[in-house]
């Protein structure tokens, strides 16, 4: 174990794409449009990844940023919406045309698949969907068994092992310690069912930090193999109490997501600048009041007893 | 009589569906649903225990699409994560209500969110039910929620069974280890329950100036229409003021009610003042 004054398992965002493998099967931390992985979803495009298996319980700009630069291969998933922005135009149009792959879990479905490869389980039973179409298209994942002591009828879920989990925290040490504030969704889960671990975060901390912080740490480092700082790392969904969502950027991206012309320019200026020059683009003279309606937000005063 | 808009009528009909019982949890951010959960939190529900991202037990919060999930965790007693929640509430047993809508609605109490044509080569993907499927199953009670009263909406068969309620009779849900409760169907028209297996939806109310024809003619599947029904109940003066001036003064559920080209200026529109208010803070 590396001391907190080395660097331990701290390596630059540009590496990612010698961490991540074409063909290979990555969990993306995060939810609805909180706290996405997003600097980790745009280096992958920037390294030309493509034939990647994501698997996502409710994504959005993550996967169809993903679907319009041809990073994917497949597309596991429970959900995909642009919630107030519409549908996701690109994992759209790959499904419907035949060109993405794709697999349909049901939402607890994915989380007791990726529950079971955390505790070493090959499956894991639970009162299931019963009546859902979806267990049936998909005999490799879904099976009905009966309990062994009652013969109740239960839904078995197939242990679901990504190669690698990416999720983006609030801060990490050199270690791998990292924690979260605010949401944090199917990240710890991600995490303890991938082969291999990145986690990227607002920022790396000394160790001593993590340790007055010890209640917030989700991911103990054992479980994680590379840490990324990546400020605004889940920009333009939200990594709260630090900014919110990008509502503005999201609409933009939306607008451009519809349309083949549009979506491919808005690609190639991701892939054609760094991180740190996409920070500049978008978020100049913006990133106080992305913070600030965090703080703006309000509470119903005076409703609690 | 005071004015109110249909989202009104629809919030506070919703809202009546929520008790103090069991768990609520929201899931993305939702309009309608929120503002019915805080506009029950802030009258005749206040215990309701409310679970939003992975806020729980949240107090009542403003809606906004930027700030909802922040202002969550401000009166949160406790945070934790997505698999914890579906271990700790869904299959627990401690889901209360939770209000869903979908693209296709049926008589049987099956949603789809899944596709529209072939599954396999649809003609409209949809996003998917995340945890839908298991949630309506689950659930004390099944609300749904649908702002256009269409046969295209409510149709005989779903296309695809994304989820649905299963077993829906008490008996029938008790005797599967299901906690008992109806389907609840609000829509811009009328409501509609169910709560036997084996009998259709019957229209519970219309809402007011809509005649049970409409309502029937409107509707793809089966509906038990009883020799009298009455009208739903309209808003209250103290309601209208909570959603309008506390819960919901940026205007988010109307979002969903307004189509077509407006559409995208009604949201930018709310979004500016969503932003003036937090750029107010940094200056």
């Amino acid at each position: 174990m590396s001391s907190s004054r080395t660097n331990g398992k701290v390596v630059p965002l540009e590496s990612l794409g010698e961490l991540v493998r074409d063909g290979e099967s990555v969990a993306f931390g995060g939810g609805w449009f909180a706290n996405h992985p997003m600097a980790a979803v745009r280096q992958l495009i920037r390294a030309g990844r493509t034939g990647i298996h994501a698997i996502t319980v409710v994504g959005s700009v993550d996967m169809d940023l993903m679907a319009a630069a041809g990073t994917l291969g497949h597309l596991s998933f429970s959900m995909v919406t642009l919630e107030a922005f519409g549908l996701a135009p690109n994992v759209r149009r790959g499904i419907e045309s035949g060109s993405l792959p794709f697999t349909e879990y049901t939402g607890l479905g994915l989380l007791i698949g990726l529950e079971a490869q955390g505790r070493g389980m090959p499956y894991l039973p639970y009162r299931g969907p019963f009546g859902s179409d979806i267990p049936a298209r998909y005999p490799e994942i879904y099976a009905t068994t009966n309990c062994p002591f009652t013969g109740e009828q239960l839904t078995a879920v197939r242990a679901l092992q990504p190669d690698v989990a990416i999720v983006h925290a609030l801060r990490a040490d050199a270690e791998g310690n990292a924690q979260w504030d605010g949401t944090s969704g199917p990240d710890v889960e991600m995490a303890k069912a991938a082969k291999r671990v990145i986690v990227t975060c607002e920022e790396v901390v000394d160790r001593r930090v993590i340790v007055e912080n010890a209640h917030m740490t989700k991911l103990p480092g054992y479980y994680v193999d590379a840490v990324i700082e990546a400020p605004f790392g889940a920009h333009p969904t939200s990594h709260v109490p630090r900014y919110a969502m990008d509502a503005w950027e999201l609409m933009d991206y939306a607008a451009a997501a519809g349309d083949p012309e549009a979506i491919a320019e808005y690609v190639a200026r991701i892939r054609n600048e760094t991180e740190e020059g996409y920070r500049e683009r978008v978020l100049k003279g913006r990133d106080k009041v992305l913070g600030a309606l965090v703080d703006a937000a309000e509470v119903i005063e005076g409703a609690q007893a | 009589m005071t004015d109110y808009e249909i989202h009104e009528l629809m919030t506070c009909r919703v809202a009546a569906e929520v008790d103090n019982d069991g768990v609520t949890v929201m899931g993305s951010f939702t309009p309608l649903a929120y503002a019915s959960y805080m506009l029950a939190k802030l009258t005749h529900a206040k215990d309701a225990y409310l679970v939003g991202f992975d806020a729980v037990g949240m107090a009542p919060v403003q809606l906004s699409f930027t700030g909802a999930e922040a202002s969550a965790y401000k009166g949160a007693v406790c945070r934790w994560g997505m698999l914890t929640e579906i271990n700790s509430i869904h299959l627990a047993n401690h889901g209360g209500v939770e209000a869903v809508s979908s693209a296709q609605f049926d008589g049987s109490g099956a949603i789809n969110l899944s596709a529209i044509g072939p599954f396999e080569a649809p003609k409209v993907r949809l996003p998917g039910g995340a945890g839908a499927a298991e949630v309506i199953k689950m659930y004390r009670k099944m609300i749904a929620y649908f702002g256009n009263h269409n046969p295209r909406t409510l149709v005989d068969k779903v296309q695809f069974v994304t989820g649905t309620r299963w077993k829906v009779g008490d008996r029938a849900r008790e005797e599967a280890g299901l906690q008992p409760g109806p389907i609840v169907v609000v829509t811009n028209l009328a409501v509609l329950v169910k709560d036997e297996d084996d009998r259709p939806f019957r229209i519970e109310s219309v809402h007011p100036g809509v005649d049970v024809q409409t309502v029937v003619d409107n509707t793809g599947f089966e509906l038990e229409v009883p020799a009298e029904v009455p009208t739903t109940a309209e808003p209250t003066p103290q309601q209208l003021d909570l959603l309008r001036n506390r819960i919901d003064p940026f205007g988010t559920v109307k979002f969903d009610f307004v189509s077509g080209k407006e559409r995208l200026s009604y949201l930018r529109g709310i979004l500016d003042a969503e932003w003036d208010r937090a750029a107010a803070r940094v200056s």
